[in-house]
């Protein structure tokens, strides 16, 4: 399959609170994302999964590594000919009541995305917003409604139609579905399984919750501390994670069934998530693992293949 | 519920009526339930089930200009709270029921020190002297697991990660050794290792001071860890409720049902559809006159949605183990169920 | 046309007495030459400083002129006028302010640093100056008073954008690649511009007040355009056999600036209430809350 996204050794970074510190969110990240492909992104909050997003996107600046869309450095690109080419990537927010002009109505929301997509005539707008709008399961007489009458789900179908007017091939979603309840969650993720598998949309998802991206993702790659730490096939990845830190992740995460969560052995991590601006020397994990040995501290762990498909950053796994 | 002792707490017939300048909303319709000491009740339902309100409203903590009505009868220690006023309910606060809330940061006062607004609680509750009431800050810090505790007793809020902060928030709710706890989605706001972290750290200091705990969530994984009996929510009623090991394994109530399949299943093909509910809830100001919960039930039947189905033990289930659904549907779910 | 009817609607919350005054001088001042029973500038000696009588109902000037008719073309000449200069005001201050607020850095810098000098001088001598300089007229003392009131529409409308830069809705925009104009022109401007034109009502009297105060020096309007402070130092000779002369474009000057205070007075109330509206207010944001928490 087509490659249509490259990230290479991607790495941002903010002013510390500390002046003259730099806090490295993303630290040499590399990522392919094929042709129609979904992938998850899991991490902790602080992780830098949001900040790798957003970088790909072009809400942050790179001060390092490249990004390659459709083979071609976007690096090389500058003004209008920038946005029009990187439209083709978009981002759906956690909350989307926030990247709604309040002012507008829905209709009003997707038509200026039409435009901008260089659709002048409105009638042609109107039909396109009205064909959006039914293939992100919403009525046509939302049209007229102001973001603060629908709902957090609804809300979301509306964020989603927009990114679709300018035609994108790949969506980065960043948590768009954890400020939903779980009943509503479903409905939403299923509208990202419809644009993957019946448009042929590729899909990054960035979220926390393992299992929800187990079902929708090709393949999963986990994030601590501004690395990449483990990545592989998803449903491997979640039977068997490799790295300690999945391990715990997933281990942390309580099981529905009473009788299963009582009995079953859990690793907890101890301490917390080191400060970015500061991580620790050697691996990052070493100060929660519980496998770490002396010689973590020294030595940082590069991603090597450790099984058919999977790429994990630990000496020990 | 099965406890032998006397419930600590015991709602019954709550009904909670808030008026807002635009609409007038019933978050709470009729509900019944009871906590013993050393024991959990879970509370579940989504946004909007009224879950919150259902708690933080008879102890007179909706923020102030919400006018709200409470009827029917919470006995707390024997004593009934509904419709005591505001200067008795402040002793109650703290002293007999200490809350946790979602966020943290929002609830601790930002201008002021971990340790003083901990010692705070206990100088108001315990009558300790103010020194006398460090050292027991500094003991609680130490107990709900705070490192270097002597260091963060004078540390601002803003300095401390979000998992520290409801540590802390949980010390100043235990400052007092309440007997209950209300935990208000106590790690919504938090990442799961440091969830894992929290859940333990409540698990083993209700073991210490045998304090009840209603915890308020809508992550069926953690009432599964946590509780002991369970309570589901749907608009303001009581859909079911019952022991967890029952409820969670098998449910009788389609609304729980439906819950329960919303949780992605590990075995499931990449790829394959989530299972979820069409539509959203009913809004609050309406008062259907069947089951709110039949325009989105599977099951429902034209006696769902003409009349209120009436909360009632279900057939041959485990003790205490009720529904508000009618006992034919109820045996449907169950083998959809299972 | 959405926009006219969302701050219909805003005005018709304030109390009446807020609006109704500027409302009744913005209505004599439109239709000002149709409402004027006789001629405003014909003179007539003969009739010179008459008191109140059918004929005329506020009596006459020293030359004769129906001050009724007088008053009522002044209300004219200062709508038109005011309008102009903050039309003007608005313009360079929006501009200057949300392209201030959009880029930041350098420019930003700099354009603060021009409002900052512009904010401490006081408004009325920088007229003067700029009078002094290109002399006296019509169309000068609008670019004189413009320039003297843009810093503060700019600080204003630089503020919003900040504030509205930061709201993800704008970084949306950007993903959706819309052009820095489109952001600017559609999302940015027409907030930037609600937000000031609130502070531009509550100033309106003070600019009232300058401009009779520049005419009254003879800096501003000039002869024989009728204009309350020019009439003001018209009838000055003759205070002690004809005070109305004096008092009349006094009282009518006073009316409009106290007019328009109030209208800004209230409109600020109502977007900072204090005390007990301020606090109703934050009851009714928190009930939002909770339903939203439900």
């Amino acid at each position: 399959m087509k490659v249509i996204l490259q990230v290479e050794k991607l790495t941002t970074t903010f002013a510390g609170t500390v002046p003259g510190t730099r806090i490295r969110a993303c630290d040499g990240i590399d990522l392919v994302i094929h042709e129609g492909e979904f992938i998850g992104l899991v991490g902790e909050s602080g992780c830098g999964k949001s900040t790798l997003g957003r970088t790909i996107v072009g809400l942050e600046k790179p001060s390092a590594g490249r990004v390659v869309f459709d083979g071609v450095d976007l690096a090389t690109l500058r003004g209008a000919e920038l946005r029009s080419f990187r439209r083709a990537i978009q981002y759906i927010f956690q909350d989307p009541y926030a990247t709604l002009n309040p002012r507008q109505t829905i209709g009003e929301a997707l038509w200026e995305g039409l435009s901008i997509f260089g659709i002048a005539d409105q009638s042609e707008r109107t039909r396109r917003a009205r064909k959006l709008l039914d293939l992100v399961g919403l009525q046509k007489d939302a049209e007229t409604r102001y973001p603060r009458e629908l709902s957090g789900g609804q809300r979301q179908r509306v964020s989603i139609a927009r990114a679709l007017t300018v035609e994108p091939k790949l969506l980065i979603c960043d948590e768009p579905v954890s400020a939903l309840d779980l009943s509503i969650r479903a409905q939403i993720m299923n509208v990202f399984l419809n644009l993957q598998q019946e448009l042929g949309m590729a899909c990054l998802f960035i979220a926390h919750d393992l299992a929800l991206v187990r079902q929708a993702a090709h393949r999963t790659l986990v994030m601590y501390l501004g690395r990449i730490v483990e990545a592989g096939e998803s449903d491997s990845l979640y039977h068997f994670p490799a790295h300690p830190y999945t391990k715990a992740l997933l281990s942390a995460v309580p099981n529905p069934d009473p009788r299963v969560e009582r009995t079953r052995q859990r690793i907890v991590l101890e301490g917390e998530l080191p400060s970015p601006a500061n991580p620790p020397s050697g691996c990052r994990f070493r100060t929660r693992c519980p496998i770490s040995k002396a010689d973590c501290a020294i030595n940082d762990p590069a991603l090597h293949s450790s099984s058919a498909d999977r790429v994990v950053a630990c000496h020990y796994a | 519920m099965s406890s032998a002792l006397a419930p600590l707490i015991s709602a019954r017939d709550v009904s909670i009526t808030l008026f807002t300048p635009t609409a007038t909303v019933f978050p709470v319709d009729k509900v019944s339930y009871s906590v013993s000491a050393g024991r959990t009740l879970a509370i579940v339902g989504e946004s909007g089930s009224g879950k919150t309100v259902l708690n933080l409203a008879p102890l007179g903590l909706m923020p102030a200009g919400v006018a709200c009505d409470v009827t029917g009868s919470i006995k707390l220690n024997g004593r009934e709270i509904v419709g005591l006023p505001e200067g008795e309910m402040q002793a109650v606060r703290g002293r007999e029921v200490g809350v946790i809330f979602q966020d943290p940061l929002s609830a601790l006062n930002p201008m002021r020190r971990i340790g003083t607004q901990i010692a705070e609680v206990s100088e108001h509750h315990a009558d300790l002297t103010a020194r006398a009431a460090t050292a027991h800050a500094l003991d609680l810090m130490r107990l709900v697991g705070i490192p270097d505790a002597s260091e963060r007793l004078r540390q601002f809020p803003h300095e401390l990660s979000g998992g520290m902060r409801q540590r802390a928030m949980i010390a100043i709710a235990i400052a007092a050794e309440p007997k209950l706890l209300i935990a208000d989605e106590p790690t919504t706001a938090l990442d799961v290792t440091i969830q894992a972290q929290i859940l333990d750290l409540l698990k083993d200091l209700q073991r210490r001071l045998g304090m009840g705990i209603i915890l308020i969530t809508h992550d069926i994984g953690v009432v599964a860890g946590m509780a002991d009996d369970v309570l589901v929510m749907y608009a303001g009623r009581m859909a079911e409720v019952g022991n967890v090991e029952a409820v969670l394994t098998a449910p009788r109530h389609p609304y729980t049902q439906a819950l329960l399949n919303s949780i992605p299943d590990p075995a499931s093909r990449v790829g394959s559809r989530f299972n979820g509910l069409p539509s959203a809830p009913p809004d609050l100001g309406s008062r259907p006159k069947g089951c709110p919960f039949a325009p989105r039930c599977e099951f429902a039947m034209d006696t769902c949605r003409s009349a209120r189905p009436p909360l009632a033990l279900v057939k041959d289930g485990s003790a205490g183990h009720m529904s508000a659904c009618p006992p034919k549907l109820g045996q449907a779910v169950l083998r959809a169920a299972s | 046309m959405r926009w006219l009817k969302g701050a219909w609607s805003e005005v018709r919350q304030l109390p009446k007495a807020a609006w109704i005054p500027v409302a009744v001088f913005l209505f004599i001042g439109v239709f000002a030459p149709w409402l004027t029973p006789k001629d405003p500038i014909a003179q007539n000696l003969l009739n010179a400083s008459q008191d109140f009588s059918a004929e005329h109902w506020l009596g006459t000037d020293h030359l004769g002129r129906d001050t009724l008719s007088r008053l009522i073309m002044a209300a004219r000449t200062s709508t038109v006028a005011i309008a102009t200069v903050i039309g003007l005001a608005l313009f360079i201050g929006v501009t200057l302010g949300a392209i201030a607020g959009y880029m930041r850095g350098v420019v930003d810098e700099l354009v603060s640093r021009v409002i900052d000098v512009g904010l401490s001088l006081p408004s009325l001598i920088v007229a003067l100056a700029v009078i002094g300089v290109f002399g006296t007229g019509f169309w000068i003392m609008i670019f004189a008073l413009a320039l003297a009131w843009w810093p503060g529409y700019a600080r204003l409308s630089r503020a919003v954008v900040i504030s509205i830069m930061s709201q993800p809705y704008i970084e949306a925009l950007r993903v959706l690649g819309a052009s820095p104009a489109r952001i600017m022109i559609l999302h940015l401007l027409p907030s930037a511009l609600g937000a000031v034109m609130v502070y531009a009502s509550a100033e309106a009297g003070v600019v009232a007040l300058a401009i009779a105060t520049l005419s009254f020096l003879g800096l501003g309007i000039q002869p024989p355009t009728p204009e309350w402070g020019q009439m003001l130092v018209d009838a000055l000779p003759y205070m002690a056999d004809t005070p109305r002369q004096v008092i009349l474009p006094g009282l009518a000057l006073t009316l409009v600036v106290i007019g328009f205070n109030l209208l800004g007075e209230s409109i600020t109330l109502k977007r900072t209430p204090r005390s007990i509206s301020k606090l109703l207010l934050r009851r009714r944001r928190l009930q939002a809350a909770i339903e939203s928490y439900q």
